[in-house]
């Protein structure tokens, strides 16, 4: 078995705005191999977003380690942190996924336009017409529906071949058949580009993809099921 | 009552003290728009409002003056006292003196017989006793002053110090006046003062009827009355000129109170289904721009109080090198302009703010249309806010058209605020065509890309911003271009002018309409001089014509055409027009200056009636010559002409030419010699020209002044916006952290933008400030002062002045950039 993309080591987080600090994840550990799905499932405010989060290098925990390819992200500077993120993670989310000034093939090409990297367009035309979405390239986001967008942001989410798929609700706000099209995408994610796909969210037919389901009760893990 | 207050706090008031840095950018923009206003209309009074003379408590209340150019004759008070008529009639001399540690005060003679008759030889003089306290050391009586008098230093003893309020001057008895003057046999004026009881209609005309009709009776107030009007022009455009930050400032609440609206869609769309009447929701957003303007007027007004007191002094040395001797006064507030400021500040804020405010009535119920809609709608319009724009052009070019009403140039005035329109209503498009232009460059860097994009799709708010720093940016460019066009012609002028080699006259304090006399000799003693080829003696005196005053001068015009360089208005052969002024035989004849000609709407050929001396003189206008020195005009004859109706008149000004080859520097040494306690100063003709430029870019500086403030409201309207920006797309900076953007790119985008906003402004306010400093030059100009300017647009100076509002954008937009490049992308990520 290979080395873990992600590992969370005993992650605590607590959030003090003002008051006393409030828990909201105590010692999550967790890893993410290459080429795996993870579901996180749990009640609404249960840690899911956090946890992803802290995954994401986007957020530090209070305690614990979270390592990506067996780094922690808190012992890493913000230019370090912006390469990591750049070349190791990729992000969907539930809402507002798109910026509404760029054209969809804009939108896909993002990354690695901030990454500087070369051959970008084609890169991103590649990622598109594997969404099936070529035909968009030239649109605005508000010409798209609702699903359509969230195939464009797994088309963005992968278009630098991140090691670690991050995804929040990426159904969430779909209907049955674009939240299958998204599913299908996430699992060959991780077959065809062997990201680590992280996964956040309340449907079973998303977790029902997972090779692994977490289930989250008040920022602890109550249950882990695998197969 | 009570909901409409609750949905007030909660819909405006609250998001405006979240957003406190951007509700206070808004009112201080405003703010410093009003002081500006306010400063200007403080200042000119202050500045000219003390014409008033200073005597008036000293000889008491004056019904009548009688004032003649050349001096009213002496004799005529033993003829006015002789009338069957119940009044006095007393004579005054009225100068300036100069006091050590004090200046230029007035000095008066009067009929104080009390001071007359000293006994150790020394005139004795009356002083004010604010004077008294100006002075270094107080003197009291007995004390012996040193008065200068037009270079002459004259000793004086203090009789008395006299009560005269804030008054500062120096009375003598009209006796020792005309002595230590040399002024035998006249007058400045004659006061008349009736007694009670005496019918002031038959004084009057039994006074008209015994002068000549060249003498002028006027009432005491006429002369204020004169230099209020020979000073409107002046003021107004100053006036308008400090209207610019006004504009500015109501770009900036239009755009405040459209991100309002923009903001608060969402909750206009619930209120209104929830039974909101539409006129709640507009009276909420004109309740915010009032606050606006009320708060910023208030701000406004204490500010400009100070900015008032700070600017006095600059405005009242413009109006004594150009117009007349005037004191500052003490700058007051009174309640008329307290009221003024503020309802400029609500009335600005009402108007610019009704525009966004319909707007937002026009929501549909549940309707919350998102912003990416609400601009692509706004991106259609350019097309139909294009022709707008074309509209406004034609409207302002036709007004331009239009001539002077009732002497101020309004056409050109109206046609500078369409013009203001036009490029305003043009501004999408440009945006639009710049960005499609930059394409290509901008895209070589995703920060590039992101900032056009963003620019491009907040359109409706990108433009207004622009527009308002673009008008800015235009003003400075066309006043820029407008003084520095002046200046040029200025120059060049002088250079033509200024052709003798040295010019000599009295050393007394210069203001324009002081002309102190020059000895009587002074031209028999500059002749005499070796190495002098000629000289010109050139009388200037005062002339009211038309109920405005100018300047009556005379000189010996052939000198003029032999040595000078005089140049007339085209087709005007300038050797035949002075050769038959000089020719000394067939009728008088005089040239005027292009202002007195455009005002009082007179061509070569006309006839002109005008006083000198005693006399009323008919003459012929030969032709019409460029002159900048002053907006009032001259009218000029030979000396031969004045000598027939004025014999004996003093000489004020000499031009001495030299002979090929002789040394300046020794000849004005030479002149010094002998005219050594004259009280006469020589000056060669390379310093009078760096004066006259002194004193135009001393009269322009407060022009200046008022530029820089409006660029500062455009810079905090930048700033504001940009804030405004980043504020409401955090979620989309939230966004691009997410997706591998660093801090620094982050700020670069912000930074990006704020340079495309310069560069958009700099086209459009240079494209803009061309055409309004065409206005300034060919129509406003033109038509309050009279001159024709050559257009020399200062290309370095323009250059450097967008270099410098570009990186003052750029500064501006570093505390935007910073909140974005700040903002922490799991928290904003997550919003709404
Ligand atoms: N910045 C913050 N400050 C304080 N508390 C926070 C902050 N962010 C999240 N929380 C709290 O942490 C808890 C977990 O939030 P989180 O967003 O991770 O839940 P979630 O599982 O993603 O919920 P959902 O399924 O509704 O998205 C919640 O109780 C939330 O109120
Ligand atoms: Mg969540």
């Amino acid at each position: 078995m290979p080395a873990p993309r992600l590992e969370l080591r005993g992650v605590s987080k607590s959030y003090a705005n003002g008051g006393p600090p409030v828990e909201v994840l105590h010692e999550i550990s967790l890893t993410a191999a290459a080429g795996s799905i993870t579901a996180l499932v749990g009640r609404s405010g249960c840690g899911k977003t956090t946890l992803l989060n802290l995954a994401g290098a986007m957020d530090f925990p209070t305690a614990g380690e979270v390592l990506i390819e067996g780094r922690s992200t808190s012992s890493l500077s913000e230019s370090q942190l912006t390469a990591l993120r750049r070349r190791r993670v990729g992000f969907v989310f539930q809402f507002f996924q798109l910026l509404p000034t760029l054209t969809v093939l804009e939108n896909v090409e993002l990354p690695l336009l901030l990454s500087r990297a070369p051959r970008s367009a084609g890169t991103a035309l590649d990622r598109l017409r594997w969404v099936g979405l070529e035909d968009k390239a030239a649109s605005l986001p508000y010409q798209l529906s609702g699903g359509q967008m969230q195939r464009v942001a797994v088309a963005r989410a992968l278009v630098h071949a991140p090691d670690l798929l991050i995804a929040d609700e990426p159904t969430g706000n779909l209907d049955t058949t674009s939240g299958d099209q998204v599913l299908a995408l996430l699992r060959e994610s991780a077959a065809r580009f062997g990201a680590a796909v992280l996964m956040a969210t309340h449907s079973a037919e998303a977790a029902a993809i997972a090779g692994v389901r977490v289930s989250l009760k008040d920022g602890r893990i109550v249950a882990i099921d695998r197969g | 009552m009570k909901p409409r207050m609750k949905l007030l706090r909660s819909l405006i008031l609250r998001p405006l003290r979240r957003d406190l840095p951007r509700t206070l950018l808004t009112v201080l923009s405003v703010a410093l728009g009003v002081a500006v206003v306010v400063a200007i209309d403080l200042a000119g009074d202050a500045a000219t409002g003390s014409f008033r003379s200073s005597m008036e408590t000293l000889a008491g209340k004056t019904d009548l003056e009688i004032t003649a150019n050349g001096g009213v004759d002496e004799r005529w008070i033993a003829a006015l006292a002789a009338l069957p008529v119940d009044a006095r009639f007393s004579p005054v001399i009225e100068t300036q003196a100069v006091l050590a540690g004090v200046g230029s005060v007035a000095l008066y003679g009067l009929d104080l017989l009390n001071l007359a008759g000293a006994p150790n030889g020394l005139p004795r003089v009356a002083v004010s006793e604010a004077l008294a306290r100006a002075l270094p050391v107080r003197p009291s009586a007995g004390t012996v002053l040193t008065l200068n008098l037009a270079g002459r230093p004259q000793r004086c003893e203090v009789a008395q110090l006299t009560p005269a309020g804030a008054a500062e001057f120096v009375a003598m008895d009209i006796a020792d006046a005309q002595q230590v003057l040399a002024r035998y046999g006249k007058l400045d004026r004659i006061d008349v003062s009736a007694a009670p009881g005496q019918d002031f209609a038959a004084l009057e005309a039994t006074v008209r009827h015994t002068l000549p009709a060249a003498y002028l009776v006027t009432l005491p107030g006429a002369r204020n009355q004169e230099n209020q009007r020979m000073l409107r022009a002046f003021r107004w455009n100053l006036r308008v000129l400090s209207y610019i930050s006004l504009v500015v400032g109501a770009f900036l609440i239009y755009n405040t109170i459209s991100i309002s609206v923009v903001r608060r869609r969402a909750e206009i769309g619930i209120l209104r289904a929830a039974g909101a009447a539409r006129w709640m929701v507009l009276w909420m957003f004109l309740a915010e721009a009032l606050l606006f303007g009320l708060t910023g007027g208030l701000l406004g007004l204490a500010l400009g109080r100070i900015l008032a007191a700070a600017t006095v002094r600059l405005i009242a040395g413009t109006v004594n090198a150009l117009y007349t001797t005037s004191r500052p006064a003490p700058v007051v507030l009174t309640w008329a302009e307290t009221w003024l400021a503020l309802a400029t500040g609500a009335v600005v804020a009402l108007v610019s703010a009704f525009a966004p405010a319909r707007e937002a009535i026009q929501v549909p119920p549940t309707e919350a249309m998102s912003r990416g809609a609400h601009e692509h709608r706004a991106r259609l319009a350019w097309k139909r806010a294009l022709a707008w724009s074309a509209g406004f052009a034609a409207a302002a070019w036709a007004s331009s058209q239009a001539g002077p009403w009732d002497g101020y140039p309004v056409g050109g005035y109206l046609a500078a605020l369409l013009s203001v329109a036009a490029a305003a209503t043009a501004t999408p498009a440009t945006v639009l065509a710049v960005n499609r232009a930059t394409r290509t460059l901008v895209r070589r860097k995703v920060e590039g890309l992101l900032a056009a994009r963003s620019l491009q799709s907040s359109l409706s708010r990108t433009s207004v911003v622009v527009a308002a720093l673009a008008t800015a940016i235009a003003m400075m460019a066309s006043v820029g271009i407008m003084v520095g066009s002046f200046r040029q012609t200025v120059a060049l002028w002088l250079d033509v002018q200024l052709r003798a080699d040295l010019y000599v006259r009295a050393a007394a304090p210069a203001a324009a309409g002081v002309n102190p006399p020059l000895p009587p000799d002074i031209g028999a003693v500059l002749s005499a001089i070796p190495g002098v080829a000629a000289v010109d003696l050139f009388h200037a005196l005062d002339l009211h014509y038309a109920g405005e005053r100018a300047t009556l001068g005379a000189g010996n015009l052939d000198v003029v055409r032999r040595y000078g360089r005089l140049r007339f208005l085209p087709g005007q052969n300038r050797d035949a027009i002075l050769r038959s002024l000089s020719a000394g035989d067939g009728p008088n004849r005089a040239i005027v200056s292009e202002p007195f000609a455009i005002k009082h709407h007179i061509r070569a050929g006309d006839r002109l009636t005008i006083p000198i001396g005693p006399h009323m003189v008919a003459l012929r206008v030969a032709g019409v010559y460029y002159e900048y020195s002053s907006s009032q005009g001259f009218v000029v004859v030979d000396n031969a002409t004045l000598r027939r109706y004025l014999p004996g008149q003093p000489a004020t000004n000499a031009a001495v030419y030299l002979a090929p080859g002789a040394d300046a520097q020794k000849v004005r040494r030479q002149i010094q010699l002998r005219t050594a306690g004259m009280g006469i100063s020589v000056a060669p003709n390379s310093e009078l020209r760096r004066a006259a430029i002194e004193i135009f870019d001393r009269t322009f500086a407060i022009t200046w002044a008022l530029e820089a403030v409006a660029l500062v409201v455009a810079m905090l309207g930048a700033a504001n916006s940009l804030l405004a920006l980043v504020l409401d797309r955090r979620r989309e900076i939230g966004l691009l952290r997410y997706l591998g953007a660093s801090p620094a790119q982050i700020r670069g985008m912000i930074l990006t933008e704020a340079g495309l906003f310069g560069l958009l402004a700099a086209i459009l306010g240079l494209a803009l400030g061309f055409a309004l400093s065409l206005l300034l030059i060919f129509v406003v100009n033109r038509q309050s002062f009279g001159w024709t300017i050559q257009f020399h647009p200062p290309g370095l100076l323009l250059a450097a002045a967008l270099a410098a509002v570009w990186s003052v954008t750029l500064l501006a937009a570093l505390y935007p950039a910073r909140v974005a490049a700040r903002l922490v992308p799991a928290e904003v990520v997550h919003e709404e």
